[in-house]
């Protein structure tokens, strides 16, 4: 029998026999007793193609304590929503769907490979359909519909972080050649203010290593991988095709991305739709290049460098950044006890990026608090990033913690650029 | 000079597979059985298949067995029962009755392989109502009807649209003197629940258990394919009582991990039923003076490196006899005894 929702009752406070009972008690009035295991709601999600191993849980319970939203008071992990679907919880409605950030790390541990990269998008797929959407990620899937990334910036502008970047930036229309190296940007870094200082000081690390390369402006769009994660399939093809057929106009051999999002989606997912170009992380291309960077400045910062979940679990790359960290003279590393395979999620990914609002409702604390709150406890000045999703959240999160003064965020590319003084 | 003929008590996995190996190293075996056919619990009890790779049982003993009939050097025995045994190693003196006459066996050494039996879910408590109500049997009970390609509610005939199993019944109990976990069940009530699902792929199958046990290729072989491809429901709870509802059968117990009472309706509830000592087991171990464990069962000296010698020299035990154990368990130790039974009386030859 599905949980008649009419029947749980959770009220601010109730009186009963004169004793007052807070929330929390008064939860005890739910339905205690278990009358049916209806098998329904699972077989709804098992048979959705790309869900079938939400079925194979045998409740180890290994993912539940690595759950980022679970360690932010979430109550949340794949153990439980199968739990939930055995007693009939209807997933497709539900905000279950909308909590995980698709980090990898319960997969990382589940020895039945339950596997939520998957499970997740092909479910909320079928709820985007339906039109059950949260509102928020609702508004931003129609921005990127309309203007090609998720703030609703204007698609012109797409470019425009270039005329304050303080050297010349090669633009594919206009120089009209190929180039060894194309440079996605990807929206974060082309639009939001911070991620256009770190764009900025990308361009100038690359002009400084005289690195053959350009970037699509104006005509690229949005990788999607985000929204594809979060449920909007079509659209995020469609972009993927749109961004394959510039590759190709530009006979891209090598794809250098900023967002680890946007460098998943192109070494999984593109190729599927016929893409031949091969893609980078920017901390990937430039390691490689260190013998040859002309470092001038000492940095005397303590740094501590956060993974990105889309960087690291999922494409396996936790050296380069490293390298790169340890490269630049004066900088002390020093790691949080989460990191690498294990890092903590920033809370941005699969759509999380776009449901803060909803998620408050749902958390104890912001995924980037609880990591802020780590990154403080090291003692380190600078949170090191790679992520152009990280920059925001983590300085918001400095802010909302009260640790504004102890900890400021930089990404790898503005402290080689600060070291190089360029 | 010492007799080298080997007697084996028992005509199932364990003993068809010491008359295997005697009579392939070259040697007499007599094997002596009870009824009137081999194939021991399995044939008696008529399973479908077996576990865990879901073969017809009936080819799969005809194969087994079939090096030992009409094998000149296996003398079988049918409606034998042993009554007595004198002697020492190299030369017993075993009594038996044979459809009521008195028979006699000399040989060197002896094998039990008298196996085991299913526990009596109303033995000791009628918690699981076994004998009161139709609907709810036990995995043997199970194995008839599957062995006839059919699966229906006692009560009524029908098809069942909901069923469960009851995991460690009359195992890993205390109160019951079964301390020990019979070994099978979990494996047993995974592949019972696919033939299920093959015969009635509409009807929901549920699995109550504390944890399921299963060992080695058990947990690839049926509990996962069980889950993953019959989607078998696993709820990690054990069911307490048993009571009659309307025609349905209601389970009471308690879902672990939501920690919550649960009271759900079945068609029908299979008890999956663990091992204990056979009767014939017990006997053996008085007439031969082969010490028993706490819970009945021949105690075997060697601890997990030598699984066949009991505390007498030149009696040997194998298979479920020593304890809960699946067919492979049974087979390795009967070919394992057939070696320590030869070797024994083979050291007692004077060297020329």
């Amino acid at each position: 029998m599905p949980i008649d929702k009419s029947q749980i009752f959770e009220k601010e406070s109730v009186e009963v026999e004169g004793v007052t009972l807070t929330a929390q008690w008064n939860r005890m009035f739910e339905q205690r007793v278990i009358f049916d295991y209806d098998t329904d709601a699972m077989d709804k999600v098992t048979a959705v193609k790309g869900a079938e191993s939400m079925g194979w849980c045998y409740q180890c319970t290994q993912c539940v304590p690595v759950c980022p939203v679970e360690q932010a008071g979430g109550d949340y992990g794949p153990r439980k929503i199968f739990r939930r679907l055995q007693m009939g919880i209807d997933l497709f409605t539900s905000d279950d769907l909308w909590k995980c950030t698709t980090c990898m790390n319960c997969l990382r541990m589940c020895p039945k490979a339950v596997d939520m990269i998957q499970i997740m998008p092909a479910i909320r797929e079928e709820s985007v359909l339906e039109g059950n959407v949260p509102d928020e990620l609702q508004e931003v899937f129609e921005k990127t519909f309309e203007y090609g990334n998720p703030m609703g910036e204007s698609q012109r502008k797409r470019a425009d972080w270039v005329k304050d970047a303080g050297v010349e930036v090669p633009i594919m229309k206009e120089i009209k050649r190929s180039v060894d190296i194309l440079w996605f940007v990807e929206c974060y870094p082309a639009y939001h203010n911070r991620g256009k200082d770190a764009a900025a000081a990308l361009a100038k690390v690359l002009n400084a290593l005289k690195v053959d390369y350009g970037i699509l402006g104006t005509e690229e769009k949005c990788s999607c991988d985000s929204q594809r994660l979060a449920g909007e399939t079509g659209l995020f093809e469609e972009f993927a095709e749109h961004n394959i057929a510039l590759f190709r106009k530009y006979k891209a051999k090598t794809v250098m991305t900023m967002d680890p999002h946007a460098l998943n989606a192109m070494k999984h997912e593109y190729p599927k739709l016929g893409s031949k170009s091969k893609v980078l992380h920017y901390t990937t291309f430039l390691a490689p290049l260190i013998e040859i960077m002309d470092f001038k400045k000492e940095l005397n910062y303590t740094v501590t460098f956060h993974d990105p979940c889309y960087l690291g679990r999922h494409n396996g790359e936790f050296e380069s950044p490293r390298k790169l960290i340890e490269a630049i003279p004066g900088l002390q590393l020093t790691e949080m006890g989460r990191c690498k395979q294990q890092s903590y999620c920033c809370g941005g990914g699969g759509g999380g990026m776009w449901l803060d609002g909803f998620m408050a409702d749902h958390v104890n604390e912001r995924l980037s608090e609880n990591r802020v709150r780590e990154a403080v406890e090291t003692g380190a000045d600078v949170l090191v990033v790679c992520c152009p999703y990280e920059v925001s959240r983590f300085e918001d999160a400095v802010k909302s913690t009260g640790n504004e003064g102890k900890l400021i965020v930089k990404d790898i590319a503005e402290l080689l650029a600060e070291a190089m003084d360029l | 000079m010492a007799n080298e003929n080997v007697l084996i008590i028992g005509g199932g996995a364990a003993g068809i597979e010491a008359a295997k190996g005697v009579s392939a190293m070259g040697y007499k075996a007599i094997l002596v059985e009870k009824r009137d056919r081999l194939g021991g619990t399995p044939d008696e009890e008529k399973y479908a298949a077996l576990t865990p790779d879901l073969r017809n049982t009936t080819e799969a003993f005809a194969e087994l067995m079939a090096p030992i009939v009409d094998n000149p050097l296996v003398d079988i025995h049918y409606n034998t029962l042993i009554t007595g045994a004198e002697g020492e190693l190299g030369n017993f003196t075993i009594k038996a009755l044979q459809l009521g006459n008195e028979v006699e066996f000399n040989v060197g050494s002896v094998i039990i392989a008298t196996g085991f039996k299913h526990f009596d879910p109303g033995r000791e408590t009628q918690k699981y109502a076994y004998y009161e109500l139709d609907d709810v049997i036990t995995l043997t009970d199970a194995e008839k009807m599957l062995s006839q390609h059919k699966f229906v509610r006692p009560s009524n005939g029908e098809e069942p649209k909901r069923i469960c199993f009851i995991q460690c019944v009359g195992s890993r109990d205390r109160r019951l003197g079964n301390e020990y976990c019979s070994k099978v069940c979990c494996g047993i009530s995974s592949k019972q629940s696919i033939e299920i699902k093959k015969l009635l792929p509409d009807c929901k199958v549920y699995i109550f258990y504390i944890d399921m046990r299963m060992y080695g290729y058990w947990e690839n072989e049926i509990y996962w394919p069980a889950q993953e491809e019959y989607k078998v429901n696993y709820i990690k709870g054990m069911a307490t009582e048993i009571v009659k509802k309307g025609d349905k059968v209601l389970v009471k117990g308690e879902d672990t991990t939501f920690r919550r009472p649960m009271e759900v309706e079945m068609d029908m509830v299979i008890l999956a039923v663990g091992m204990e000592p056979s009767e014939g087991t017990k006997q053996m171990a008085k007439i031969f003076g082969v010490n028993q464990n706490k819970y009945g069962f021949i105690e075997t000296t060697g601890g997990c490196l030598d699984t066949v010698s009991t505390n007498v020299p030149g009696v040997f035990a194998a298979g479920a006899t020593t304890g809960p154990a699946d067919l492979e368990d049974s087979v390795s130790a009967g070919a394992m005894a057939a070696i320590k039974a030869l070797t024994a009386i083979r050291s007692l030859a004077v060297p020329a």
